[in-house]
């Protein structure tokens, strides 16, 4: 079996490249911190959780301006009570549901940004999203995903075939391009699926030799890789996982996709960049207030990620994990006790490097003078600012313009959601 | 990127030299009538059936070619028989779009159930919801069936070609019920028609209209007939989105010398072209009060302000006729027909083609095919196959049979390439960079084990038809690098697959593991 050679080989060219004699560490002094890149398997290498609330999430419902007026005044059946919100600086407060995360808070691992979101007006979901995860908003043609773009341009990092793992049954968009990327609905159904484990190396086995001796090109590098990958996670036997420090996922998707993150986190495969879906944030009618439907929804969100962060425990300390949602909600609620599709919304970041214990970003306020089009909360920063500088500082990434095109990330604009 | 430009570069450099310096003809006639049967079979169709090598060996491949360009003469009763089953192909857009507002309600009042119990488990829906998604169910094993079984395979080809170059999103809003006569009236249709016919169709298809938010476009300060609507909810000024990828997909090409201004110039023509209201069957509609009654200038060419509708026609036409689209258009589909980089000889030879004939799509692909290029041995096999063509082309070579359920399609998602379900314009990729990766190959392996093992969902298998069984493991192997992989086993697949089957006693296993290994190796994944 070719794996610990290959895997060696590319940690071995890694380890050249983090005493600094690629000239690409050069150009990253711009943006980033100066921390050389740890080795492919060491279990400090930082790695990057991206959680897509798909459907837009009511911002102003997660992360609550309890101390402006106007908040109580346009949301009279859905505002959160003051007594019930979860207070962080005396002008914002989590949601109730979100009490699990206050810990995360006070250790400064924690930050929202609020007022975040795209230039482009579209209130389509559709085009929203696919704004968000292309990386360029207002330009559809776009057909590979900003992450993926990370992926192929920073060739600081070299590729392992679990460098970028999206969880789910399909790769998403953001993920999609020509750098490899996985796919990965469960860990361990990852590979053929023949049920008795002897009859399944054999089958993986002839595979492999069909491929190592008839295939060329692309079809055999990547065959290989993919042959690899069976091997380091048989190795991990991710069957046997257990929650670290008595964590508990949340029981649904969400939890699942979260527990197997921190599996392969901690198997230190060279995972660099993990993505999952969290959905159900469309709330248009009903949507609650201390309790109801977004309740529930967020309530999921804390347990998952204060699991998380229980379960990984010291690893924590090179781990991002940034929500992101394609808009905001609108200020006022409706007539059926719920919210339209807004402009800005909140995202939350979370982890060591992260410059907890604040809410970043410009606030512009609720003031309708202050607002988009007369009704939404403005963006006041541009979600490929945040987004480029959780990849330059956390990641370490050497080049932003080819991730993000048509745009100049300037360190001057980052929110500051990750510790110098 | 340089990279891989300058080896384009250099293959191109290496057709033309050997054009010039080879006595011999690069075409049809240097192959083996068998090799040049399997390539047809390969790029004009989706993969051969087992002995159909030898069937349009022996007809003649340009014989065969001939009568798949003229698909109404090619008898199809059996996929005509399975459409039956198809609910859908019953049903208009305007009694979708009314199915679709019933789910939408049933949906709604879901919710607010939900929100007064409580309850946020997630349910199906039992009425109008689960009905409608049937219904989207149904449209992509439709295209599955008809790949696999049509045997007008060179019209399928071509009406996925179009779908992807024409792509809209079955996810986004109205789409959902817009899609399906997208795809029966205005692509299928047209696929082997006029490209003129079929662009100006696609403008006028309320599914691309909503896709791209043309529908939305109106001329600023324009205000429509006041029907109760909220005026918050009115769209606001010109939507450049259609305009940009007609120019950029659709026609000229990224490179093909149009402006911002000239982007800004094409929205303002097409300001009006909408949708009508859902309840009205939500057609093509032109709205006179959103049409921008200004002068416009595209490419030079001057459109006089105030001829409403006639604009748009006129200039749709002027776009199909021009050399960049032609290159462009052609282009792509010699990427799909003859190599992911192609070279010029054969985008040339069709770009002759479209100008003699102003557009007719069989004429420029009788072009291709008759083109040096498309024979050449440097492109034989030389394209991974997309999942679609990988799963269709699966199902073929074991004369398995897809059933009416979405599952088949399903495999096909699975696979990366969800049918209907690619959100950006551009459509799929047609280059192997975007469909070669390791996890996307376990996948194919895992496909192709379950459908040789007869597991795979959504299909009926009866490899007795195909591979006999037989305890001879030299004559198992060769029954399948006949039957299955057409004869292009090589023998280090050969080998392998022999010493598999060494200690396999049970000839069902040993014909499943075979079957499995070929179609799931590296062979197979070619074209």
């Amino acid at each position: 079996m070719s794996i610990s050679r290959r895997v060696f080989v590319k940690s071995g060219g890694l380890a050249l490249v983090s005493l600094g004699l690629d000239p690409l560490f050069l150009a990253r002094a711009a943006f980033a911190s100066h921390r050389p890149l740890p080795p492919l398997t060491a279990s400090d290498r930082p790695v990057l959780v991206c959680l897509f609330q798909r459907g837009a999430v009511d911002g102003l419902n997660m992360i609550v301006p309890h101390g402006e007026p106007l908040y109580y005044r346009e949301r009279p059946r859905i505002a959160i009570p003051a007594k019930d919100v979860v207070d962080l600086d005396g002008h914002f407060g989590l949601h109730p549901s979100l009490a699990p995360l206050k810990p995360l808070w006070d250790n400064k691992s924690l930050a929202a940004i609020h007022a975040v979101g795209s230039p482009d007006a579209t209130r389509s979901h559709f085009d929203a999203q696919d704004y968000m995860e292309s990386g360029t908003p207002g330009v559809k043609s776009t057909s590979d995903g900003w992450l993926n773009r990370y992926c192929r341009h920073d060739r600081e990092h070299v590729d392992t075939p679990f460098r970028a793992v999206a969880f789910g049954p399909q790769l998403p968009r953001i993920l999609a391009g020509t750098a490899p990327t996985l796919a990965i609905d469960d860990l361990q159904a990852f590979g053929l699926r023949v049920p008795q484990e002897a009859a399944r190396d054999r089958l993986t086995r002839a595979f492999e030799e069909l491929y190592e001796g008839a295939a060329t090109g692309l079809l055999a590098s990547s065959s290989q890789e993919g042959f690899d990958a069976i091997q380091m996670l048989k190795r991990v036997n991710p069957g046997q996982y257990q929650p670290a420090n008595g964590a508990a996922y949340p029981p649904g998707r969400f939890g699942r996709a979260l527990l197997q993150i921190a599996q392969l986190i901690k198997a230190n495969l060279g995972l660099e960049i993990a993505f999952a879906d969290v959905g159900g944030w469309d709330t248009h009618v009903n949507q609650g207030s201390s309790e109801g439907q977004l309740a529930a929804r967020l309530r999921e969100l804390g347990l998952g990620l204060a699991a998380f962060a229980q379960d990984l425990g010291e690893r924590m300390r090179s781990v991002v994990v940034l929500t992101m949602s394609e808009f905001g909600r609108t200020i006022r609620e409706n007539g059926n006790s719920g919210t339209d599709h807004g402009h800005a919304t909140a995202m939350l970041a979370l982890g060591g490097p992260v410059n907890g214990g604040r809410v970043l970003g410009r606030w512009p306020g609720l003031d309708p003078a202050s607002r988009f089009e007369g009704r939404d909360v403005a963006v006041t920063t541009d979600f490929r600012d945040l987004f480029a500088e959780v990849l330059a500082r956390h990641l370490g990434a050497a080049a932003l313009a080819p991730v993000f095109p048509g745009y100049t990330p300037d360190p001057a604009r980052f929110p500051g959601a990750i510790t110098g | 990127m340089t990279a891989r430009r300058h080896v384009a570069t250099t293959a191109r450099l290496a057709t033309v030299l050997l054009a010039v310096l080879a006595p011999w003809r690069l075409d049809a006639q240097s192959l083996s009538p068998r090799d040049s049967a399997l390539h047809a079979l390969n790029r004009l169709a989706f993969g051969p059936r087992p002995g159909e090598v030898d069937r349009v060996a022996g007809l003649g491949v340009m014989r065969w070619i001939d009568q798949q360009l003229e698909p109404e003469r090619v008898p199809d009763d059996r996929l005509a028989e399975r459409e039956r089953a198809f609910k859908l192909l019953d049903l208009g857009r305007e009694e979708l779009a009314l199915r679709y507002g019933d789910a939408l309600r049933e949906r709604r009042e879901m919710q607010r159930n939900m929100a007064a119990s409580g309850d946020t488990a997630r349910r199906p829906g039992a009425g109008p919801m689960r009905e409608f998604r049937q219904l989207g169910g149904e449209l992509q094993q439709l295209a599955v069936v008809r790949a696999a079984l049509s045997e007008r395979q060179l019209r399928e080809v071509m009406v996925d070609f179009w779908t992807n170059h024409f792509n809209v999103f079955v996810g986004k809003g109205a789409d959902r019920f817009l899609t399906p006569s997208y795809i029966e009236q205005t692509i299928r249709p047209h696929a082997l028609g006029r490209f003129e016919d079929l662009l100006i169709a696609t403008a006028q298809s309320p599914a691309m209209l909503f896709y791209l938010d043309n529908a939305q476009s109106i001329a600023p300060g324009s205000v429509p007939p006041m029907r109760g609507r909220r005026p918050d909810r009115m769209p606001q000024g010109i939507n450049e989105n259609y305009a940009r990828e007609l120019l950029e997909l659709h026609t000229l090409g990224v490179d093909g010398g149009y402006t911002q201004q000239d982007v800004i110039a094409v929205a303002r023509i097409l300001t009006g072209w909408g949708i009508e209201r859902p309840q009205q069957g939500a057609g093509f509609t032109f709205r006179d009060w959103a049409h921008d009654r200004g002068e416009k200038t595209v490419l030079g060419v001057r459109f006089p302000g105030g001829h409403g509708m006639d604009e748009g026609v006129r200039l749709l036409k002027l776009l199909a006729n021009q050399h960049a689209t032609m290159h462009h258009v052609s282009r792509k589909l010699c990427a799909r027909l003859v190599a992911d980089e192609p070279p010029d000889g054969c985008v040339d030879a069709a770009v002759d083609a479209w100008h003699r004939t102003n557009g007719d799509i069989r004429a420029v692909l009788r072009a291709i095919v008759a083109a040096p290029d498309f024979w050449a041995p440097q492109v034989l096999h030389a394209k991974v196959k997309t999942p679609f063509e990988f799963v269709v082309s699966a199902v073929r070579a074991t004369g398995a049979e897809p059933d009416d359920t979405p599952r088949l399609a399903q495999v096909v998602a699975r696979l990366g390439q969800p049918l209907y379900l690619q959100p950006a314009p551009t459509g799929y990729p047609e280059t192997q960079a975007q469909w070669v990766n390791s996890g996307a190959l376990l996948g194919r392996m895992n496909v192709a084990v379950a459908l040789a093992a007869g597991r795979l969902p959504g299909v009926t298998t009866n490899l007795d038809a195909v591979v006999p069984l037989t305890a001879d493991r030299s004559q198992l192997t060769d029954l399948v690098n006949g039957r299955v992989l057409s004869g292009t086993m090589t023998a280090h697949t050969r080998d392998v697959i022999r010493r598999q089957l060494a200690d396999v006693n049970d000839p069902m296993q040993a014909r499943a593991l075979a079957v499995g290994l070929a179609i799931g190796g590296p062979e197979f994944q070619r074209q």
